[in-house]
């Protein structure tokens, strides 16, 4: 079969809109097909990552049109890792989170499985596609998708957090857009792969350096790099836990996957580290979105705001990593993206799990969880150690990845931002720990010293959940071969 | 804080004006972005694609792909406009109007069963009386809208037009009917049930055309595999004809989008009342 490419994005796509048409026939079949439109999607996406470790990239034209004339879909080893990333973890995401789905969104449940599933076709779009422009309107889907469901979730504050997303979502977007008409003008090309022969040779032109920069600056606004986090934080924790749980750990994966899409294979090494110089620079941005994530996450008493400032943290070390200018670095920045998503995933799955039973999560509400949820709390120990990054699990060997590649360049400040953020995040997750194991739950003091009723999430959350967490510790043993089979043969 | 904001934004005019520095000329027709693409678009778009509108060609064929996704950001925009805006709640209060006299009933709390005749009209907050010579132009306007809104959809792929403005213009004639009657009269004759449909179906026949394209052995929007399954074509370009499929797709995805923002928006998710 050689439609496998096209299949992975367009299964969940077709298979939303048969959950949008059946909302308004029969609302209960809307989850089935939503989940086998993901399930196909994931099958497809593994296909494809089994065809290009044998047999190198795939091309695959949409319509039958020869690549600069049509869109065309390339597919190699970093974009099939992230496919499969993107696909597995909405599919798992979307079995636990059904029960929160209905406790949360209940009146309109078909219509928000639709919307998931179109946010996900968005995001595994952007992955796949080899099209500038093509890319620009599936990051159009995803922010908007994403507006609508973070103004579903908190009453208050929900509506609020989306529209200042929108505002900036919109900027960021239009930055990329118009960088992407500018590259437009010098080449009247819209193929990556054709933009990158055409621009070949004008490392000097004034319009390749602004689409350059308007390109780089739309994507560092969409994945929340600091200083243009702002919008994150709020976006994040006020929208729903289905929500969150899969937005945490995608989106700006996959926007970072789009920055090192467009500095491999567009605008080259060539022309960002040798003619613009522009390694040390970005580096110390990074540096300070790694330090500032990581006071501002000290300084929140909400455990999942907590988390958003800590993914304004790991921004940081995946940006640092990719401008690093060497082979070190960007595989640390590319293998983090992996590692990244599954931690974050791992730790919104278990607050997932606290707020389907005690709703509210301000850390001061934990108290005495690890007796009344003790596999929800194992997966979020397992999830924090690899966020600190103690080594069986797989946090430490990006972490170590991105080190040696800040030593190989001299970016000492990178590596200590490095090592201060780890120490900030044990001292986070302690902090948490502590509160939940060793305080008592119960208000009354005669029960306090008596047993604690097990009181856990429903049991597909616990268990996708336990996966998840486990999958942290099999990534870490495998890191070498993930390292060897995907990411040095791209970097080659 | 301002002049900060105001320094960023200086900066970035001055980003693009200095971008501008290597344009080519307005309107040259060396531009590279009349070269490099334009130049096989316009030699040999009517007979790859049959399309004498090559502008249609670039976007329902070439670029079809796109188009697609395009078409599922409208479906989006009325998703979320659902999703956020409908308010499936009960209304506190009602008004009623007895139609002869025009006396008007307020019941302050619609739980209590209330029985009154044929002869009362259930009305908006803010009624006004209907205008006769308004009521009458839309009513013979309307059809005539609805009949060019389908020729801008049928003539999408030989003079400007397709889909979208088609689309949108029959959405208008019935968003007309609900400015010149009520919005009561258009929920009575286009049921939300249907809107819901027909929004996801338009998508669904773009989408479904290009799957099939997939299941007949070609790739997934390639229409010229469509052929076996319309024999009795034999003067027309199979991907001419793909072309309109997909048009009609769009056509019906953006008129039902357009009437799900317009009454969702207007009666405040509560498709009773509204302007």
């Amino acid at each position: 079969m050689d439609n496998y490419p096209a299949l992975i994005v367009v299964a969940p796509f077709i298979a939303a809109l048969f959950a949008g048409l059946f909302v308004w026939i029969d609302e209960r079949l809307s989850y089935p097909i939503a989940l086998a439109g993901l399930a196909v999607s994931l099958f497809s996406g593994i296909q494809v990552m089994i065809q290009v470790i044998a047999s190198g990239p795939i091309q695959y034209k949409l319509a039958g049109w020869a690549p600069p004339i049509g869109i065309e879909y390339r597919i190699d080893l970093l974009n099939a890792m992230v496919l499969i990333l993107v696909a597995g973890v909405a599919f798992l995401n979307l079995i636990a989170s059904y029960r929160s789905v209905q406790q949360e969104i209940s009146d309109r449940t078909g219509s928000y499985f639709t919307v998931y599933n179109l946010f996900v076709t968005g995001l595994l779009g952007v992955s796949i596609t080899g099209d500038l422009f093509n890319l620009y309107v599936l990051i159009e889907i995803t922010s908007l998708t994403s507006y609508a469901q973070i103004a579903l979730g908190d009453k208050d504050r929900g509506p609020l957090a989306s529209l200042n997303y929108v505002f900036i979502g919109v900027i960021g977007a239009s930055f990329y857009l118009l960088g992407v008409g500018y590259l437009y003008m010098y080449t009247g090309s819209l193929n990556m792969a054709d933009v990158a022969v055409l621009i070949k040779g004008s490392e000097g032109s004034s319009t390749v350096l602004t689409a350059f920069i308007l390109c780089i600056l739309g994507i560092w606004i969409k994945m929340a790099l600091f200083p243009m986090h702002v919008w994150l934080p709020n976006a994040y924790t006020y929208s729903p836990t289905a929500f969150s749980r899969v937005v945490a750990p995608l989106m700006t994966k996959v926007m970072v996957y789009v920055m090192i899409r467009l500095m491999v294979t567009v605008f080259g090494y060539d022309y960002i580290f040798n003619t613009l110089h522009l390694s040390d620079a970005v580096v110390w941005l990074a540096t300070l979105a790694v330090l500032a994530g990581g006071v501002m996450a000290l300084a929140q008493k909400n455990l999942k705001k907590m988390l958003t400032y800590i993914i304004v943290c790991e921004i940081g070390y995946m940006v640092g990593g990719a401008w690093m200018g060497n082979q070190l670095g960007m595989t640390g920045a590319i293998l983090h993206i992996l590692n990244d998503a599954l931690m974050t995933f791992a730790l919104f799955l278990a607050v997932g799990n606290m707020v389907y039973r005690i709703e509210k999560v301000d850390i001061t509400d934990l108290k005495g969880l690890f007796g009344k949820m003790p596999w929800t709390m194992g997966g979020f120990v397992l999830a924090a150690l690899s966020i600190i990054g103690v080594p069986p699990t797989c946090g430490f060997f990006s972490k170590w990845y991105l080190i040696l590649g800040a030593m190989e360049k001299g970016a000492y400040h990178f590596v200590a931002a490095l090592v201060i953020s780890s120490l900030i995040c044990a001292v986070l997750f302690f902090k948490v720990f502590e509160i939940c194991f060793f305080e008592s739950g119960s208000p009354d003091h005669e029960n306090s010293h008596g047993p604690v009723a097990i009181e856990d999430a429903p049991v597909s959350m616990i268990i996708i959940s336990g996966l998840v967490s486990l999958s942290l510790v099999v990534t870490g043993f495998y890191s070498g071969t993930i390292v060897n089979t995907i990411i040095l043969p791209f970097l080659k | 804080m301002r002049f900060f904001a105001f320094i960023v934004v200086c900066l970035t005019g001055a980003l693009l004006l200095y971008g501008t520095g290597e344009f080519p000329d307005w309107g040259d027709p060396n531009s590279p972005a009349s070269l490099h693409l334009s130049n096989y678009y316009i030699e040999n778009a009517l007979n790859d694609t049959g399309a004498p509108n090559f502008v249609t060609a670039v976007v329902a064929d070439y670029r079809g792909f796109d188009t697609m996704f395009e078409t599922a950001v409208i479906f989006c925009g009325g998703l979320a406009c659902f999703l956020l805006l409908r308010d499936f709640r009960e209304k506190k209060d009602h008004y009623y109007r007895h139609i002869p006299t025009g006396v008007i009933l307020h019941v302050k709390d619609s739980q209590k069963p209330l029985t009154i005749g044929k002869e009362f009209g259930y009305m908006d907050k803010d009624w006004v009386p209907p205008d006769l010579i308004i009521k009458t132009v839309c009513r013979i306007l309307i059809p005539f809208i609805q009949i060019y809104a389908m020729y801008v959809v049928a003539h999408g792929d030989y003079s400007p037009g397709g889909g979208f403005q088609g689309g949108v213009i029959f959405g208008s004639s019935l968003i007309l009917l609900a400015i010149s009657y009520d919005l009561k009269t258009l929920v009575k004759r286009v049921k939300e049930r249907v809107l819901g449909i027909f929004a996801a179906a338009g998508v669904l026949l773009y989408a479904g055309i290009a799957a099939l394209c997939m299941l007949m052995g070609g790739n997934f929007l390639d229409y010229s595999k469509l052929a076996p399954l319309v024999p009795w074509n034999s003067h027309h370009n199979i991907r001419a004809i793909g072309m309109l499929g997909v048009e009609i797709g769009v056509g019906i995805a953006v008129m039902a989008v357009m009437l799900i923002i317009y009454i969702n928006i207007v009666s405040e998710g509560r498709h009773d009342e509204g302007l």
